[in-house]
């Protein structure tokens, strides 16, 4: 890997040209990969779109340094919800029929609502003013991290933990068969 | 260094697109699809402010932890009633599904 | 030290709301439920008992009200008189809860019963623990409303209907009188807490006013004269009802409260003396009116009215360690006597002693333990009664009221009497009617026998045998350095004379000369028998002074309100429809006209906005967002 590195710094790239490069190519991927999500005819080509997506903000979570909630993405996002997705759309569209995205009026309303939320939205980032950045934070390690969940943050912990068992039971409520 | 806005814009976008295909997707399944890709753009920017600006105790990446589960809570309700609403209504068009209509 | 005393009301109010909530479905194991709070209730009184004797101290719970930067610490005392009575209450409610099992096994409404119970012990422990006016109201007020629950619970009866509301209504009066005697002391001391009513001096006449009104609360909860009325009625209600409530623990609330009191009271004697007097009517008249009556539960009754009459006098003449002593042993015979007179209810069905008779050999327990209440009751050594009696008699010598004295002999040869014949005219003799008496189940067997235990060796603590350690133990100021090391035996002696002549003029007038003696009494005495008989007219008056009035002036009213009102009514009516004939035509022609375009234009504006719901989610998601977008523009326009 070093010597990777090294070749490619002998050839004039900085390790920061690098991971900007590598960055910014796959936040180009993973928006091209959303856009896909909302406008492919086939609902099942969408759920794989997704999970590019999914894949996609994992990678720009290790840019962050939180290498522990991009695992977390890729199992619970990747591993579990979409196969659940995927399941689901086994269970209940016709997978071959074709969706097609035809052009009305909402939903050029839609893309004009939406493209106005966009601009707004970077104009607000842009204009900030944000607190400094701090530099050169050290990244909290995952001891830290399961420490803090288990004492500050145990209240939420336990109540997320009980919404979890409701949903668990709503789902099979929800989802089961009347007998007949 | 990556600067502090370019993830922000990130996740706009990524909020943008999850709210057109909230607006238009005809299939209930595709609108959970978009409201996840919401979920995930909130949880870039919980996770840029926890890099970038000065957070006691991992304190974005705890609410991150907690979207990512709230997420999973939500699809799988969501994807439940899908799932009995087919049953009874033979279709997940949304656009088929107007009992709200007067 | 642990504090746990203010733990003692909540299992038993838990078990209400259990068995109120449930109750339907857990039938008969409700009884279960509500027992089990009562004895856990037990074990803790039993367990601040133990920390009283080690020096634990009544403590404050929490800050409740703050009004005008006066604070209402709400807190619970723990003294001798309180956990002497806890015990007691706690001790002979579990008991008679046990009973009722017995007693109310054919009742459809049982876990309802059990459920009201339970609400009456958390009360009344709660009533017990307050140490200040305002919660000591607020559960006063709770078991007078169980009280009136219980009485009115076979509530299909009419005459139970309407003796829970005449319960109910008469200790209101009295309770008026309570919260009138806080409202004074509230703004008289701006302090409402028990311990505070020992620092009162100054303005005499206020506070004693004061003392009185507060006295009154005592007099409805406690029945005494004259608001004794509904306490007889009161035995329309179940049998461990007339046991628990009206026997044994909430009539002694007013008691409680005047010794609860008491240093109030003591420092104002013109209030104290009021007290004696008004104990020595009641004991008088009551006694008087038990020797009469034919209703074994009524007996009873009176009995009770009339001894709690004799506590208020102990009191009164500032005994108040003889008349707390008296609350005790009374509270046990008392409850025993009126279950022993439920398990004779619920084997013959009736509660005529006339029709009674000769039940003795058919229910032996019932029977024996009926035989040593009456004794314990009519003050024959050494049955609790006896002590207790006897410290009340020493006490009014003491302080020297002959006429009080005098009353009080006169009501305890009365009491040996009624009681003697009650047993006379009910266990011995020859049956009057066709009964068929049968001993009663287990479960109401038992706590008679434990209560007769009781209401033997009650006694000893306040007795000279035992060196007098209730005495020493429940005391107001110095009051226990006053005790005479050597009994007073001219009391005594006269006490168990006057028992004994009681019993004697029973036997004589019930076993050997049955009925021609006393008819011929009865013959010669016929005003006084026929006043004592009919209750010396105390309902009658009450009807002819309050009653009749009030009806009158409400007949008076409606005639006003027929007559003159309704005329007026009808005139206006008359041009009213006038006026309405004129507007109908105006109506029909312009007003309709204008209507209907209006209505209209609505229909038609209504078509082109019922276009807006299309009712797809997502059109509406669609204008949601359209207003996000709108607020955020807004925002960052306006900066």
């Amino acid at each position: 890997m070093s010597g990777l590195i090294h070749l490619l710094n002998s050839h004039g790239l900085t390790e920061d040209t690098i991971i900007k490069a590598t960055f910014y190519g796959i936040a180009g991927l993973t928006v091209l990969f959303a856009f896909f999500v909302v406008i492919a005819r086939n609902i099942f080509h969408s759920a794989l779109s997704l999970a590019v997506v999914l894949i996609g903000v994992a990678c720009a979570y290790l840019y962050l340094d939180t290498e522990f909630l991009a695992t977390v993405q890729v199992l619970v996002y990747v591993g579990a919800i979409m196969t659940l997705f995927i399941f689901t759309i086994m269970l209940t569209a016709d997978v071959h029929k074709k969706m097609s995205l035809k052009i009305n009026p909402r939903v050029l309303l839609s893309a004009y609502a939406a493209a106005l939320i966009l601009i707004i939205l970077i104009k607000i980032i842009n204009a900030g003013p944000w607190l400094p950045e701090v530099k050169d934070a050290v990244p909290l390690d995952l001891a830290q991290l399961g420490r803090s969940l288990m004492t500050n943050y145990g209240l939420p912990f336990e109540v997320i933990s009980l919404l979890s068992l409701a949903a668990l039971v709503g789902a099979i409520v929800i989802g089961k068969t009347e007998k007949k | 260094m990556i600067p502090q806005n370019h993830f922000l814009i990130l996740s706009a976008i990524l909020f943008a697109i999850g709210i057109f295909g909230v607006l238009t997707r005809k299939n209930a399944i595709g609108i959970l699809m978009s409201i996840e890709l919401i979920l995930n753009a909130a949880n870039i920017n919980l996770i840029t402010f926890n890099k970038f600006q000065k957070t006691p105790d991992g304190l974005g990446q705890i609410f991150a932890l907690f979207v990512i589960a709230i997420a999973a809570v939500s699809a799988v309700i969501g994807l439940a009633l899908v799932i009995s609403i087919y049953r009874n209504a033979k279709t997940i068009l949304v656009t088929k599904i107007n009992l709200m209509k007067w | 030290m642990v504090k746990f005393a203010h733990l003692i009301p909540i299992f038993p109010f838990l078990a209400f709301a259990i068995l109120i909530l449930f109750g339907r479905k857990l039938k008969r194991s409700s009884a279960i439920i509500s027992i089990a709070a009562s004895l856990i209730s037990l074990l803790i009184v039993i367990l601040t008992f133990h920390g009283l004797l080690k020096g634990q101290g009544s403590y404050k719970l929490f800050d409740w009200l703050v009004f005008n930067g006066i604070t209402l610490r709400v807190g619970v005392i723990v003294d001798p008189l309180t956990c002497t009575m806890l015990l007691v209450v706690a001790t002979i409610g579990s008991l008679i809860q046990v009973y009722s099992i017995g007693y109310m096994s054919d009742d459809p409404r049982f876990s309802r019963f059990f459920a009201y119970m339970s609400l009456f012990m958390a009360s009344m422990l709660g009533l017990l623990l307050a140490d200040n006016f305002v919660t000591l109201y607020m559960f006063w007020e709770g078991v007078g409303l169980c009280s009136y629950l219980l009485i009115s619970f076979w509530f299909e009866k009419a005459s139970a209907a309407k003796a829970g509301m005449k319960a109910f209504i008469t200790t209101r009066i009295g309770d008026a009188g309570l919260l009138l005697g806080i409202f004074l002391l509230f703004f008289s001391t701006h302090d409402l807490s028990f311990s505070g009513l020992s620092a009162i001096t100054g303005h005499p006449a206020l506070y004693t006013t004061a003392a009185l009104l507060i006295f009154c609360g005592a007099i409805g909860k406690s029945a005494q004269f004259p608001l004794h009325v509904w306490l007889p009625d009161a035995m329309e209600g179940p049998t461990p009802v007339s046991a628990l409530i009206h026997a044994a623990t909430m009539v002694a609330a007013g008691v409680y409260l005047v010794a609860r009191c008491f240093a109030l009271f003591f420092t104002h004697q013109p209030a104290l003396v009021c007290v004696a007097y008004i104990g020595a009517i009641t004991a008088i008249m009551a006694a008087s009116i038990a020797t009469v009556n034919n209703d074994i539960k009524r007996v009873l009754a009176y009995s009770t009215i009339s001894q709690l009459g004799l506590m208020m006098i102990g009191l009164g003449v500032g005994g108040y360690s003889a008349s707390t002593f008296h609350l005790v042993t009374h509270a046990f015979f008392k409850a025993l006597l009126f279950l022993c007179a439920g398990s004779i209810i619920h084997s013959v069905h009736t509660q005529e002693i006339n029709k009674m008779g000769g039940i003795f050999h058919k229910m032996k327990i019932t029977g024996t333990a009926f035989i040593i209440a009456s004794l314990a009751i009519s003050g024959v050594p050494p049955f609790s009664g006896f002590w207790s009696k006897d410290e009340i008699m020493t006490e009014i010598l003491r302080s020297g009221h002959p006429m009080i004295f005098i009353a009080a002999t006169i009501t305890n040869l009365l009491t040996a009497f009624y009681m003697f014949r009650l047993i006379f005219l009910v266990l011995f003799g020859k049956p009057r009617s066709e009964l068929h008496p049968h001993e009663s189940p287990k479960t109401m067997a038992i706590p008679l026998i434990i209560l007769s235990i009781f209401a033997i060796f009650m006694g000893l603590p306040g007795s000279p045998l035992m060196n007098n350690v209730f005495q020493r133990f429940i005391y107001f100021g110095a009051e226990h350095t006053a005790l005479s090391s050597n009994p007073d035996h001219f009391v005594m002696g006269i006490s168990v004379i006057v028992a004994f002549l009681g019993i004697g003029i029973a036997y004589a007038l019930y076993m050997l000369n049955k009925e021609i003696l006393s008819k011929s009494i009865r013959n010669r005495f016929t005003g006084l028998y026929d006043l004592v008989y009919n209750k010396y007219y105390v309902d009658e008056l009450y009807e002819f002074l309050f009653i009749r009035p009030c009806a009158r002036l409400s007949k008076a009213f409606s005639g006003f309100d027929l007559k003159v009102i309704d005329g007026a009514v009808n005139a206006s009516a008359s041009m009213v429809v006038f006026l309405s004939k004129a507007k109908a035509w105006i109506d029909s022609n312009i007003v309709d006209g204008t209507v209907n375009m209006i209505a209209r234009a609505v229909g038609m504006l209504s078509g082109e906005l019922r276009k807006m719901q299309t009712g797809y989610i997502q059109s509406y998601l669609l204008t949601a967002f359209m207003g996000l977008i709108l607020i955020l523009l807004l925002k960052i326009i306006g900066g």
